[in-house]
């Protein structure tokens, strides 16, 4: 055992063994390195929170898109999907005013589907579990005797990370507002005062 | 061949067997003296003969030698292979890792960027739709300023019609943005590029001669509408231009 010992720790009696000491050391070092650097990546915090960025993102698309599609003849399965994509208080809100809207989709005989035109957050708190989205959607309603009608809507809303992931908790049209003229750059009055 | 070596291995030997009756090894070793082979030890032999001993067996085997010295020889080899397969593999994936979707894409993770983009969005949108009759080349000079690529000639496009009457209707388009949220911000052939959803209030007032015909005109004269359009912007310097407008037609 000595002498096997011996050769390793006086590599110079041995070239073939020198080299392969080396290399073993090099490939040491390479793997310690490839080692450190899965590790760093692994445990990204900003990969995590894009993550959830994205997660968020995609349940508020899921989530317009599903509270604008119903089918009159499908209209149990579909409400039940409304409720899957929603938490909180939106959620009771659905439960609560189920019964009336199956029946008033069911007389009026609607076929809605909608289309998301294109959603980004503008905020997400990854801790708290908490996100908020805009959303542009593009819904189709096709009525009996009725020619298809199709409406672009501006929606905001909230969503809540749950045990079954993000899900809508307030969803909202945005409203047209008065917002323009008044505090936005070149105000109508502002510029006629110079006259 | 040495008798110093020969007669302290017989020593040895008449020593164990005194000492130790009961050894594995057979009476063999004690017939008459001569070149010995390759010794058997006993259990109790002892420490300070163990140095002739082991020399007088590495000397005479130099092929046992070798074939330890291949042993080891593989088992670096194999360990250098199983080491550099598992850098290779770890860097590879750590490469993976880093050029994820979630990664590239620094909306919201950045927000000093994410804000940026917001801001000067939002300000370009509000120049660049924003009209009045009485200083047409204001939004002129914003689309020269604030725009690039295929948005140039989707903005004139867009502005065509109020840009012809304007002047005869006595127009005044307002528009101001309401919500402006980044769904993306990536940095592609070494520019940094973005997207952004927006929504705006535009409010036009039409003062002149077919501006009174307008039935849905509010109390002051001015028709209110909800915009929404995504726009995708680059940045070219120190400041960001946009170079596509999409109006989900």
């Amino acid at each position: 055992m000595r002498e096997r010992v011996r050769a390793l720790v006086r590599p110079s009696k041995d070239p073939v063994l020198a080299a392969a000491v080396a290399l073993l050391v090099a490939a040491l070092c390479f793997a310690a390195w490839g080692g450190w650097s899965w590790h760093a990546a692994a445990d990204d915090g900003a990969r995590a929170y894009g993550e959830s960025r994205d997660r968020a993102l995609s349940a508020a698309e899921q989530g317009v898109q599903n509270l604008n599609t119903l089918d009159h003849r499908n209209v149990a399965h579909g409400l039940s999907t409304w409720q899957q994509s929603t938490t909180g208080e939106l959620r009771k809100q659905l439960a609560d005013g189920r019964g009336e809207f199956e029946r008033q989709v069911k007389a009026a005989k609607t076929v809605t589907s909608a289309e998301v035109l294109s959603a980004a957050l503008y905020e997400l708190d990854e801790r708290a579990g908490r996100a908020g989205a805009v959303v542009a959607v593009r819904t189709t309603v096709n009525a009996p005797k009725q020619k298809p009608t199709t409406k672009d809507t501006r929606m905001r809303c909230e969503l809540s990370r749950t045990s079954g992931g993000w899900k809508l908790s307030a969803l909202a049209q945005v409203p047209v507002g008065d917002s323009a003229g008044e505090s936005g750059p070149g105000a109508s009055r502002q510029d006629q005062g110079e006259d | 061949m040495s008798t110093t070596r020969h007669l302290l291995n017989r020593q040895r030997r008449l020593a164990a067997r005194t000492a130790e009756p009961d050894t594995a090894e057979n009476p063999p070793e004690e017939s008459p003296p001569g070149p010995r082979p390759s010794a058997r030890r006993t259990p109790h032999a002892p420490k300070q003969v163990d140095r002739e001993d082991a020399e007088q067996r590495a000397q005479p085997d130099p092929a046992r030698a070798r074939r330890h010295r291949n042993r080891v020889l593989a088992a670096l080899v194999l360990l250098t292979v199983l080491l550099g397969a598992f850098a290779g593999w770890a860097g590879a994936r750590a490469g993976e890792l880093r050029g994820t979707e979630a990664v590239r894409n620094s909306a919201l993770t950045d927000t000093a960027r994410t804000s940026e983009v917001k801001g000067k969005v939002t300000e370009a949108v509000n120049a660049l739709f924003s009209y009045d009759h009485t200083a047409p080349q204001k939004n002129r000079d914003a689309a020269g300023h604030l725009l690039t690529g295929p948005a140039v000639a989707q903005h004139a496009r867009l502005l065509d019609g109020l840009r012809k009457q304007g002047e005869k209707q006595k127009l005044v388009l307002t528009t101001t943005v309401t919500d402006a949220a980044v769904e993306r911000i990536s940095s592609a052939d070494g520019r940094d590029r973005a997207r952004v959803l927006v929504f705006a209030d535009q409010r036009s007032t039409r003062t002149g001669a077919a501006g009174k015909a307008n039935s849905t005109a509010a109390e002051d004269g001015s028709a209110y509408a909800g915009a929404m359009l995504a726009v995708e912007a680059i940045r070219t310097g120190a400041s960001w231009r946009i170079n596509r407008i999409d109006t989900f037609d």
